[in-house]
């Protein structure tokens, strides 16, 4: 058969359904049947599973011209989705092509939820097409005799690669990538992924750098004119709207009408506690959308969550309160309008969730913006611009994560073992290890078969063994079911599952919420009031109770950062307050009298101008600083400057960080005349003060915990099960110090530091950032009360960080005075 | 640098390195070493540096040599799991000590007591003497002051500036103290104290009352 000819079934196929194939749809098929590598830039429902789904048919239409009548079997090609709930979709859309092109090829599904059985089935006999996740293909790789499986296997397919890159899971598909392309004699490599700024980057990143498919491989550009209209819901008592706060439940009222004059509504909210509140609340305030609205985030249950996308599919809900698990994939066509509560903090994902309304080709995207204290209505401001801009965001891949590596090494040794001069070549082909020395390599061998870097006598250390024959295999069984329960690069707290009494799953819950419940305690869960009864065996059991409360979980993860693309429109929307009002947005007219309240006492910033700002109250003297850079950048620079504060005079104090500023709070009170003289916002040596501020050392702290279970330094327990792994739990923290005092070359301990300053100092942005202020006006305001900017600020209790320059026993004498006791 | 306390007119010496001397009795206190522990985890695949044996061997040699007591005892939580090679060292850690030595058995405590017994250790539930009370788990019994381990105390200090700190401590009570982990590869946990208990906090330099 001819190429022609096969695209001719194709083009067939689409004008059956009354549609015309896509130029970028055209485009793909032909460089997929070419034998091209590549990657395709299309958003959500633009068809982007039919792009790439029909050359694989044809190609095996190709391969196999008896198709119709005698069905080769084994697995074809493998789709990877970083979203189990996205799988049923794509399944649903392969299998019609496959049964409208008469061939027989089967579509089959293997992630987390998959059952025993099936999984057992599929390994006897692989689906055509199998559908599953990047932790699931990494399991894959641990059984034994895997490269028969995949022998034959003619594509992968990365769907949602944006989601994947600038992640470990995407350093975990880098490898999987690197292994599939030994042993798969002639694979094509497939990436989809939405609008980034990095796009070619993330093709490298997918294809490897220098390698021979990134050679024969295109980009191809969707190129969909999309129509989004951003409006503000700007609050009618301007004077009374809050000037902090994180809920924005004060504006629910004005939401209302925005739902009754839309199909169907999703309201983004940016946490899963605020999803579960406005769940809550508009039922409390609007009985009578009981039944037509729901909630949809990660912590739900499975079932609940399909029912949930299926009601919006099939026109049966008003509105939707959700989080960031409705982000990505599934076409929900009845979706008219989207309303984002709170800043989105990037312009990607901004975007991303304004595409989820007009979800067809064509039609326009209408996103509302509910902000939830008053300074967030620069934010939406600065949105509008991103829109008017099409600014988006980098993805920032990682580089040399050793603990991904020695994770998928154990699973390599797991199933067949590996040779290491096989397995180092692979690797070296990937944008995670392009840099990988021989000496690094060496150490994370040792690191496997010994526990160190020499041998000592009485150790009795067991995981990787060597075999005669040099091939590195693991042959404990304890090692191997461990390893197995731990593969995957997502750390979170240890959840624990939330079910009835008498049975039925709600949902999962992180054990930090609940060991602060004593039985009897009333909690809201998956828009329900629950009782804790008592947790069992990892299992938390509850009744449903008719109580009020206000006890919602909070999930740890993630607090956002605005993006640099996004603080820089931010800081460019702050400066026009000092432009004619003529000139400004709705948003910042609105904004009038808090600015006028600002300039009482301080002022509103101009572009040469960088603002600092001090007073007095009850807890002690507060330094205020306005970078307008975006809480990471913040945090970075708070720390530096505490630590150069700190060589000024012995001194302690607590640091505050939001995205607009930063705030040094002391019982001392700072000279900020010596700050500007000693010029300590210098970028000299600024690498190095910040290793020395404890802070570095607090958040590399924090970035071990991830590190030391993705390596399988930590055991986290076996999930859901009531074995007691106690005796082998110990806290990463813990380890972290050994590490400190006794082994501070470790690779993984340094990649923690690393990690801190590449991905959440943002040394980078932090370098550009204190050029930019050392071109500004340092303007100091002394105040006698706290002003518009700093409430926020002062008043954020939560993420303090510390550091201290004085000697501890001083510091100890000074609080043992206020200790406080019961 | 220490401080030194008198209960029922006995001395009692609280030590930065964690431990206490009963001075009339020549007793050195030492609880929650959980040696084996680094061993334990290696033998399971996490690779917990080596060197982190040593130090409790080392640290021990120290509070010894500070002290020069008649005794030592052990409260409990000695051995964090079942014998491993870490045994070897504690053997031979026995045989340079003068002092007699004596294990308050611990929960984590589940290897033979005939083993320590050929190395001349001795295994009890508890002790009693002159009206003190030695047990692993904090004890409340009628006419005793209690001495005791488990819980692996520590302290949160809080200062002006919203400032915080978090330190291993030495915890008393009108009836009982309880003593820090020894351990260098242990947890702790925060004790939230009352109006008429007593706090100690460890440094490395010192202890303060606080």
């Amino acid at each position: 058969m001819t190429r022609d000819e096969r695209y001719h079934i194709a083009e067939h196929w689409f004008s059956e359904q009354n549609w015309k194939p896509f130029a970028f749809q055209k485009q793909t098929w032909k460089a997929f049947l070419q034998g091209k590598h590549g990657l395709l830039n299309a958003p959500t429902g633009s068809g982007k599973t039919y792009a790439l789904w029909f050359p694989i048919v044809l190609d095996f239409i190709h391969k196999n011209p008896e198709y119709k009548t005698r069905h080769k079997k084994g697995l074809k090609a493998i789709w990877i989705t970083p979203l189990r709930a996205l799988s049923q979709e794509i399944k649903q859309s392969a299998e019609r092509v496959a049964s409208d092109l008469g061939t027989h090829m089967t579509v089959g599904i293997r992630t987390g939820d998959t059952s025993t059985k099936e999984r057992a089935q599929q390994k006897r006999q692989m689906p055509d097409l199998l559908i599953t996740t990047p932790e699931s293909l990494q399991l894959l790789l641990a059984t034994k005799g895997y490269p028969k499986l995949f022998k034959d296997c003619s594509a992968i397919v990365v769907d949602e690669w944006h989601e994947l890159l600038g992640t470990k899971r995407g350093v975990q598909m880098e490898l999987g990538l690197s292994r599939l392309r030994a042993i798969s004699d002639n694979i094509r490599i497939w990436g989809i992924s939405a609008t980034i700024g990095n796009l070619d980057q993330a093709r490298q990143v997918l294809l490897g750098p220098n390698s021979e498919a990134l050679e024969k491989s295109v980009l191809i550009k969707a190129n969909l004119k999309k129509k989004i209209t951003v409006k503000s819901i700007i609050p009618k008592e301007m004077e009374t709207f809050p000037w902090r706060g994180h809920l924005g439940l004060r504006l629910l009222e004005d939401v209302i009408p925005i739902i009754n004059n839309s199909k169907t509504t999703l309201l983004f909210t940016n946490t899963r506690s605020q999803c579960e509140i406005w769940f809550q609340k508009i039922l409390e305030k609007h009985p009578e959308y009981a039944g037509e609205i729901a909630m949809h985030h990660g912590s739900i249950n499975k079932e609940t969550r399909v029912w949930v996308e299926n009601a919006i599919r099939n026109e049966n809900l008003k509105a939707v309160v959700c989080t960031s698990s409705l982000d990505l994939g599934v076409d929900f066509a009845p979706v008219e309008t989207v309303v984002q509560i709170g800043g989105p903090k990037g312009i990607a994902r901004f975007l991303q969730r304004a595409g989820r309304s007009g979800h067809r080709p064509g039609k326009e995207s209408v996103i509302y913006f509910l902000p939830t204290h008053a300074i967030e209505l620069v934010e939406a401001s600065a949105l509008q611009q991103a829109v008017k801009q099409k600014a988006v965001e980098d993805r920032m891949p990682y580089l040399n994560s050793y603990d991904v590596l020695l994770q998928y090494l154990t699973t390599l040794a797991l199933s067949d073992g590996f040779y290491p001069q096989e397995i180092y070549q692979e690797i070296l082909q990937t944008f995670c290890y392009q840099a990988l020395s021989e000496d690094q390599w060496q150490w994370l061998l040792n690191f496997l078969v010994k526990g160190s870097q020499s041998l000592q006598s009485y150790d009795e250390y067991k995981k990787v063994e060597v075999e005669e024959d040099g091939k590195f295999k693991v042959n404990n069984r304890g090692v191997a079911m461990r390893h197995r329960f731990q593969i995957g690069t997502i750390v979170g707290d240890a959840n624990l599952t939330v079910r009835y009494q008498k049975g039925g799953y709600i949902g999962t819950i992180e054990e930090y919420f609940i060991s602060k419940l004593s039985p009897g305690d009333v909690f809201t869960f998956a828009g329900r009031n629950l009782e804790f009864i008592r947790i069992k065996e990892m299992q938390v059991h509850v009744r449903n109770s008719s109580k009020k409360t206000k006890k919602v979980p909070a999930w740890g993860g993630g607090r956002m950062t605005l993006s640099a693309q996004m603080s820089k429109l931010l800081r460019e929307e702050l400066y026009k307050v000092s432009l004619e009002r003529k000139e400004q947005s709705r948003e910042l007219k609105s904004l009038a009298h808090i600015f006028k309240q600002q300039r009482l006492e301080s002022l509103v910033p101009k572009p040469d101008e960088f603002l600092i700002e001090t007073f007095k109250t009850r807890d002690g003297y507060h330094h205020l600083f306005y970078p307008f850079e975006g809480r990471f950048v913040h945090e970075a620079m708070g720390s530096l400057l505490g630590y150069r504060i700190s060589l000024l005079s012995p001194i302690t104090f607590s640091l505050a960080f939001n995205d607009y500023g930063f705030e040094i709070l002391s019982d001392q009170e700072i000279d900020i005349e010596a700050i500007i003289d000693n010029n300590l916002f210098t970028t000299d040596y600024m690498l190095s003060d910040l290793e020395k501020s404890l802070n570095s050392t607090e958040m590399a702290r924090r970035k071990f915990r991830d590190i030391a279970v993705i390596s399988g330094m930590v055991f986290t327990g076996y999930p859901n099960k009531g074995v007691k792994m106690k005796h082998l739990q110990s806290s990463s923290q813990l380890l972290f110090d050994v590490f400190r005092d006794f082994e501070d070359d470790n690779l993984l301990y340094q990649q923690a530091f690393t990690e801190t300053f590449e991905h959440q100092l943002e040394e980078g942005r932090l370098r550009t950032a204190l050029e930019r202020i050392a071109t500004q006006q340092i303007i100091w305001k002394s105040c006698t009360k706290p002003t518009p900017f700093s409430f926020p600020l002062i008043t954020d209790r939560m993420s303090r960080e510390k550091l201290s320059s004085e000697k501890l026993a001083d510091r100890i004498k000074r609080m043992a005075a206020i200790l406080t006791k019961k | 640098m220490t401080q030194h306390i008198e209960i029922k007119n006995n001395t009692f010496i609280l030590h930065p390195l964690s431990v206490v001397f009963w001075k009339q009795k020549s007793i050195l206190i030492i609880s929650d070493v959980h040696l084996g522990k680094v061993s334990h985890f290696r033998k399971f695949g996490a690779a917990v540096p080596q060197k982190a044996i040593q130090m409790n061997f080392d640290l021990m040699t120290e509070a010894v040599q500070q002290f020069s007591p008649k005794t030592i005892c052990f409260l409990g939580d000695l051995f964090h799991s079942s014998i491993n090679s870490e045994w070897h060292l504690f053997e031979t850690w026995i045989a340079q000590q003068d002092a007699e030595v004596v294990l308050v058995e611990g929960n984590h405590d589940i290897i033979s007591p005939l083993k320590y017994e050929k190395i001349g250790v001795t295994v009890v539930a508890e002790i009693q003497a002159d009206g003190f009370l030695l047990t692993h788990h904090p004890e409340e019994r009628e006419g005793f002051f209690n001495f005791s381990g488990h819980i692996h105390p520590a302290v949160r200090l809080r200062g002006a500036g919203r400032q915080t700190l978090r330190l291993p401590c030495f915890y008393k009570s009108n009836t009982q103290m309880i003593v820090p982990a020894f351990g260098q590869f242990t947890g702790h946990f925060t004790i939230s104290p009352k109006k008429t208990d007593k706090v100690f906090a460890v440094t490395k330099e010192a202890v303060f009352e606080v």
